[in-house]
């Protein structure tokens, strides 16, 4: 696992998404082929950090590796270039989560898997 | 081209099955298939399976099948499509008589879910979605389909008591379902009661974990029977991989286009169909794809269930041993329980779930949120 965090690490901590050079469509996570267009031509472009919440969940059973961070806030976030990206939302009581509040990304603590063992960190989102 | 036939089917009881492994299960739902028909050696043996290196450590399926089953010398392979696995596999084995490459192929699904934990569930089924992208940050598919639910509501405005109705449905239809593993009525009362997973989804509008297996006999048309069970298509259409890279996050569309190539290549339009069985793991998921299929517009696939129209009785008999929620989602084995059950509804042998005068039935098995789907129609000649 660690490997394949380290791979991604400017994905995660910087929302590095990617852009087509020939028409201009983004993409959070990259693609290798551009979907509107079909160019092979992309760069890599950090994406906005803020948008607005399309829709929700309290999510109360957590998968392995997420045990005592029950409950966990998921979100699909339109963000301002219109890239739809999943994320957990965090520091917001769960009675002001609402569609279309606007949030910002923040950078945070994913996981750890022991005491002694790796810190997964990446990009979760606040609300404004 | 020559004609396919379900020849014979055999599956467990879904459920715990303590005693068991995954092996045992495989080889109890083939005998079960093989049984009537013991001068038949299947040509190839195909195990449809998401994830028994998590569950079992146990990979290589196919062989494992095949020895076990004294077939050793035939091909033998897994197929993995997530939760659409059944529905691929049983693909394959249509395609392979179909071209000539086999007279007969057996084909099983089989999944062991009980000998992990809920967490350990709920990180093997998210294997089914972005490792990098959605399970890194902590979402589960009934996060994702949580998610869906409350847009649904939202876009259509579909109350609580009409997303439980295709629950309601399904544990209808399992009480008399021996198969099943709950056999048990529920109400809207008891849905809107269930302990909130993830909201708005509530413990009684997801498929329970179950282990299981499900075996189907395909044949040439050399099995001569009056009232065969005929394959009439079978079409795989895929989605943009992950829901929110969609823009149109309320569209199966793979269910939609597999629908529309299996319809258009069995020749039949959606008032044939006698019997349907659909992919509801979750309440939402059904009401999306009996959309997507056309069985009901856009936002009334769960009004048009609180209506009756799915019901045993309904005008499109729905989910008729209890579907995912009722019968229970061994996931790989899915698939091929859904054609095991049209096969008794064709054959009349449904006992007190008998579609009356059924001839078509058909089966839509997704993997993903729609990210695979599988649509197979069957009849009886």
């Amino acid at each position: 696992m660690a490997i394949s965090y380290w791979r991604r690490r400017d994905r995660y901590y910087r929302l590095l998404g990617n852009k087509c050079s020939g028409c201009g469509s983004e993409y959070y996570p990259p693609v290798y082929i551009c979907r509107r267009c079909g160019s092979e031509s992309l760069m890599d472009v950090e994406m906005p950090k803020t948008g607005q919440i399309i829709t929700y969940t309290v999510l109360r059973e957590v998968m392995a590796g997420f045990e005592g961070q029950q409950p966990l806030v998921l979100g699909i976030i339109r963000l301002d270039n219109g890239v739809k990206i999943l994320g957990q939302i965090v520091d917001t009581p769960l009675e002001a989560l609402r569609i279309g509040s606007r949030v910002k990304m923040v950078f945070r603590k994913i996981r750890e898997e022991s005491e002694a063992g790796q810190i997964y960190y990446g990009y979760k989102f606040t609300t404004l | 081209m020559g004609r396919v036939i379900v020849a014979s089917v055999g599956y467990t009881k879904v459920g715990d099955h303590w005693d068991k492994s995954i092996l045992d299960l495989a080889v109890e739902a083939s005998k079960k298939a093989l049984k009537p028909y013991s001068n038949i050696k299947p040509d190839v043996v195909i195990v449809a399976n998401m994830f028994s290196g998590q569950s079992s450590k146990q990979e290589h399926l196919g062989a494992l099948l095949a020895s076990a089953l004294n077939l050793v010398g035939i091909p033998a392979f897994k197929i993995e499509a997530a939760c659409a696995s059944g529905g691929v596999a049983f693909n394959v084995g249509y395609r392979m008589i179909r071209s000539g490459e086999a007279d007969t192929a057996l084909i099983v699904g089989v999944e062991k879910m009980r000998d992990l934990d809920v967490p350990e569930v709920s990180l093997a089924l998210s294997m089914a979605e972005s490792a990098e992208y959605t399970q890194f940050i902590g979402a589960t598919f009934l996060s994702l389909n949580a998610m869906l639910a409350r847009l649904y509501q939202e876009t259509y405005n579909v109350t609580r008591e009409e997303l439980s109705a295709f629950p309601v449905i399904a544990h209808q239809n399992a009480t008399t379902a021996e198969h099943a593993q709950f056999r048990k009525a529920i109400n809207v009362d008891d849905v809107a009661r269930s302990p909130l997973v993830s909201d708005p989804l509530r413990l009684l509008d997801c498929a329970p974990i179950g282990d299981g297996a499900a075996a189907i006999l395909l044949t040439s048309d050399r099995v001569d029977e009056e009232d065969e069970v005929e394959v009439l298509s079978s079409k795989i259409s895929t989605n943009i991989f992950s829901l929110y890279e969609r823009e149109d996050m309320l569209t199966f569309s793979a269910t939609k286009e597999a629908a529309s190539k299996a319809f258009s290549e069995a020749g039949i339009s959606l008032s044939d169909v006698d019997v349907l069985e659909i992919h509801d793991a979750f309440s939402v998921t059904a009401a999306l794809s009996v959309e997507a299929m056309g069985f009901s517009k856009p936002g009334e696939g769960a009004k048009d269930a609180a209506a009756g129209v799915y019901s045993l009785k309904g005008r499109h008999p729905a989910l008729t041993f209890g579907g995912l929620k009722g019968r229970g989602h061994p996931v790989g084995a899915t698939g091929l329980y859904q054609i095991a059950e049209l096969w008794l509804q064709l054959k009349g042998r449904g006992g007190l779930n008998q579609v009356d005068g059924c001839r078509i039935g058909v089966a839509q098995n997704i993997g993903g949120v729609d990210t695979t789907s599988v649509v197979t129609v069957l009849a009886r000649r």
